[in-house]
């Protein structure tokens, strides 16, 4: 299962409503509109929490994301890029989270840098099915996976700290 | 357009959502930055701080010792450092640091993982003297318990340090340990003098340390304030308290019991719990002469008593009851050991039986009485002859056990050796059978049991033999004798003992009268041996002589007649003759003839009896008896005068004369006091044939008729026809029936008188 502090972040994400894919036109609108209310509160609530770690937006038709996110590591912080499409069977699958920058440096990863999620993910995922959203997604899949693998692929000396010039302070 | 509407807002919502990530991160210090912060100060070592346990918190030092301090106070002045450590939530290491910075100060100590404050002393200090004011003692340990602190802080810091300013009471003087109270002290020795005094019989300290529930130790210490009224036997636990009323009441009892007893019994004492009764005594009792006996002590006073008894008893010549003046509680055997120190100085004056002691005089008394019994009896085995038989065969035994001890083979010796002294447990292995023997022969006349006992394991034929000691009297005899004064005296119970001790003594004495008895009559019998020869001599002699002069008188008689009257003086003199011969003949071969007149019968028995040198001639003498013929007797006789030693004196003519002249005045007198009518007859014709004949006539009441006839021609008619008629009423009297009888004997009566006066003038007449 996921460890307290996640569990503790996701509770306070709100849960979505609708269950419409991109297809659903009117319907996709208001679970749209419910995705970004929860992204904009799940980002709040990292901001108080001084933990803010991603920075995403999406296209017109919110199917497609991207962003950057990052880990602080031995205060330095490493910064990824991230994207990811919803999928048409949307919300049923659940979004595969792209970090290209990563690709071939891990297992822990398929070709295009998708992340591997726990094995956790999938069943809590299905079992949410219309109430989870990318929020959840992200807290409850990237966050996890960057906390496991980052201070790894650090260690192995796989990722480098770069510095970056104005970002980072 | 709801769609555009729609979309628009969500554009706007992810303005909204830019705008929300774009926002500046709210500038606070979050917890971990916090953290960072600090961690990153103190390895600069620009702060000094400590980290709380959960490592949530920072302490500086000096909030430690204040948080302690705090701590320490709100504990009451005592903390367990380990208790502060989770209480403040810091590393006991840094407590334990701090802890030795605050104990560095005097208010503060530490002591066995307690921070401990003085005024928590202090305030321990307090209680303590409260409770000790309510027990009234208390002890170290007792605190330690209490406190859960050490004995030695209790003990230096607290009662020590504030005995006599906090602690108001005493230290124990022996027992450092111990406090107590005045009041306390006070009370318990209180208490243990009303316990001392309240006892009476001696007590364990054991129990009366329970029961007032005191300290051994104290009740020790105070015991010897109290001036209690009584001892200890001891120092230990296990020491017994004596009040001294009972120790006294004790002796009282003791010395009182003795003064109007005059003995002690050792139960009693026991059971007066006096363990040891004999040491006791001779304590309490310095001056008396006591006696230990085995169950009890006894006094002077009842010695006293027993010898002036018995010397009142040997004085007063009876006996004395010992058991009626000991003490009941004496066993038989003290009895006997007293008896026996009594009577060692008076043991000749007196005779013990049972527990009787008799002075000898009563038991002679005794004796004297049996004493005529025992000279019948000696007088009477003597004359029997039991005893001469018995003194004859005690000497052939003699004889024969010297016989059989020479000729017995030594194996037979060695087994009766051997069977003597494993039946009598006698030592001298070197004794001879023979001298064993002699011994046992002696016991005999002893004590006739004795001589049983040990004759049981003699070889039988000795014990047959010397068996029979001979027993002249009784014990039965005596008892029947002395019964009756015992009985009087109440002693009958005691009957059978004295009557076998008087028995055997008795029977010594008797024995010894009866063997003087026999010695004597041994004697007597030789001497008269002489003068029976004389006598019988004389006698025979005399009688000779009468035959001789009868023999005479009827040679008067006509011839026809004369074998008659032979018959008849051979069968009643000739018989006479033949009983002095067999008496004479008896007495020298000892036989016993008691009788002065012989029957035909005791004549032949002991004519029978006789050695053979006596017997023929007397049964010659015997058988010329029944011959009728005088010269065959008379040369019979003159064979037994000479077998007899004896010899026949001469005839005196003048004696003969003398001897007729006597005869005839014996007759006439005789028939003076005659009223028989037949004898006077017989006597008067007797008489007047001697008057006329100067001869004697013996002759039988039949041959009267023929001695009247004689006389016809001698005598007047007249007087003849008197003789005759009275000899005719005489043949009728003694036919006649029982009727004419009386008429005959009247006419008798009357004829008597003339027959008298006849005889009386005949001799007148001539």
């Amino acid at each position: 299962m996921v460890d307290e502090s996640t569990r503790k972040t996701l509770s306070s994400i709100p849960l979505l409503q609708t269950k419409a894919g991109p297809r659903d036109k009117e319907l996709w609108v208001a679970r749209l509109k419910e995705e970004y209310q929860a992204l904009i509160k799940y980002v709040q609530n990292n901001k108080a929490a001084d933990n803010d770690w991603f920075r995403l937006e999406s296209d017109k038709t919110g199917t497609r994301w991207f962003g950057k996110c990052w880990y602080v590591h031995n205060l330095l912080k490493y910064e990824f890029d991230l994207e990811f499409d919803i999928p048409i069977t949307y919300p049923t699958t659940a979004p595969e989270l792209a970090l290209p920058g990563l690709d071939g440096k891990t297992a822990k990863m398929y070709r295009g840098g998708k992340i591997c999620l726990t094995d956790h993910f999938k069943p809590l995922w299905a079992r949410n099915v219309p109430k989870f959203g990318i929020a959840h997604a992200m807290a409850l899949g990237l966050g996890p996976w960057l906390a496991v693998e980052i201070p790894d692929l650090i260690e192995k000396g796989v990722i480098t700290y770069q510095e970056k010039t104005d970002e980072a302070k | 357009m709801p769609p555009s509407t729609d979309w628009d807002e969500i554009k706007r919502l992810a303005a909204d959502f830019q705008k929300a990530q774009l926002s500046s991160t709210t500038q606070r210090l979050s917890e971990r930055n916090c953290v960072e912060i600090v961690t990153k100060l103190i390895e600069l070592k620009l702060i000094d701080v400590i980290f709380t346990t959960d490592g949530k918190e920072y302490l500086t030092s000096q909030q430690l010792l204040k948080e302690i301090k705090d701590e320490l106070y709100v504990h009451g002045g005592r903390i367990n450092t380990v208790d502060l450590a989770k209480e403040l939530n810091v590393d006991l290491n840094q407590i334990n640091a701090s802890v030795a910075e605050i104990v560095k100060g005097k208010e503060v100590q530490l002591v066995s993982g307690y921070l401990i404050a003085q005024y928590y002393l202090e305030k321990i200090a307090r209680e303590i003297n409260e409770k000790l004011q309510l027990q009234g003692q208390i002890t170290v340990g007792e605190l330690t318990l209490q406190y859960d602190l050490p004995a030695e802080l209790l003990q230096h810091n607290i009662l020590e340090k504030y005995l006599g300013k906090i602690i108001i009471g005493k230290q124990d003087s022996s027992d450092p340990r111990i406090f107590y109270t005045e009041e306390y002290i006070t009370r318990t020795k209180a208490k243990i003098r009303g316990a001392l005094t309240g006892l009476l019989k001696p007590t364990p300290v054991t129990v009366i340390i329970n029961h007032c529930n005191l300290a051994d130790r104290l009740f020790m210490n105070l015991f010897d304030q109290i001036n209690a009224p009584g001892v200890l036997t001891g120092r230990q636990a296990g020491a017994l308290y004596v009040p001294s009323c009972y120790s006294k009441s004790q002796n009282d009892w003791v010395i009182n019991f003795f003064k109007q007893n005059n003995y002690l019994e050792y139960d009693a004492l026991s059971r007066l719990g006096i363990s040891d009764p004999k040491g006791y005594v001779k304590r309490i009792l310095v001056n008396e002469d006591l006696t230990f006996l085995s169950s009890c002590v006894i006094g002077s006073q009842i010695k006293l008593q027993l010898d002036t008894a018995l010397e009142d008893c040997i004085l007063s010549k009876s006996y004395m009851d010992v058991v009626s003046l000991l003490p009941s509680v004496l066993s038989d055997s003290d009895i006997i050991n007293v008896l026996d120190e009594l009577l060692k100085n008076n043991s000749k004056s007196t005779i013990l039986f049972e527990n009787t002691v008799f002075s000898n005089h009563f038991i002679e008394n005794l004796k004297q009485n049996c004493m005529l019994m025992a000279e019948k009896k000696a007088e009477a085995v003597v004359k029997s002859g039991k005893y001469q038989q018995f003194y004859l065969e005690k000497q052939i035994n003699k004889a024969t056990e010297m016989s059989q001890t020479t000729y017995i083979d030594h194996k037979a010796e060695r087994r009766e050796e051997r069977r003597r002294k494993a039946a009598s447990g006698k030592g001298g292995g070197g004794t001879q059978g023979r001298e064993t023997k002699t011994k046992a022969v002696k016991k005999h006349t002893k004590s006739k049991q004795a001589a049983h006992d040990s004759d049981s394991d003699e070889s039988p034929n000795m014990s047959k033999k010397n068996k029979a000691d001979l027993e002249i009297i009784t014990t039965e005899d005596v008892e029947t004798i002395i019964k009756e004064t015992l009985e009087n005296e109440g002693l009958d119970d005691l009957l059978t003992p004295i009557s076998e001790y008087i028995q055997r003594s008795l029977n010594q004495s008797a024995l010894a009268l009866a063997k003087e008895i026999a010695d004597k009559l041994i004697q007597d019998t030789s001497q008269n041996r002489k003068q029976t020869h004389s006598f019988a001599q004389d006698k025979i002699n005399i009688l000779i002589n009468d035959i001789k002069l009868y023999e005479k008188g009827f040679k008067l008689m006509p011839s026809d007649q004369q074998p008659q009257f032979i018959k008849y003086l051979l069968k009643s003199l000739g018989g006479d003759i033949l009983a002095e011969f067999c008496k004479y003949a008896g007495n020298q071969c000892n036989l016993s003839v008691q009788v002065d007149t012989l029957t035909i019968e005791q004549r032949n028995k002991i004519i029978n009896d006789l050695p053979d040198e006596y017997k023929k001639t007397l049964v010659a003498l015997n058988a010329t008896l029944s011959d009728q013929n005088m010269e065959l007797f008379y040369q019979a006789v003159d064979v037994c005068l000479s077998e007899c030693g004896m010899i026949l004196k001469k005839v005196d003519k003048k004696k003969d004369k003398l001897l007729i002249q006597n005869h005839r005045e014996k007759l006439i007198s005789e028939l003076e006091v005659c009223d028989e009518p037949a004898l006077c007859l017989h006597i008067a014709v007797l008489a007047i044939f001697t008057i006329l004949t100067q001869n004697m006539l013996h002759a039988s009441g039949r041959q009267v008729p023929i001695v009247i006839s004689f006389l016809k021609t001698q005598i007047k008619e007249e007087d003849f026809q008197r003789l005759q008629y009275y000899h005719e009423l005489v043949a009728k009297f003694l036919t006649s029936s029982a009727e004419e009888k009386v008429d005959v004997e009247d006419k008798l009566k009357v004829e008597l008188p003339a027959l008298k006066n006849m005889v009386q003038e005949i001799k007148k007449y001539k």
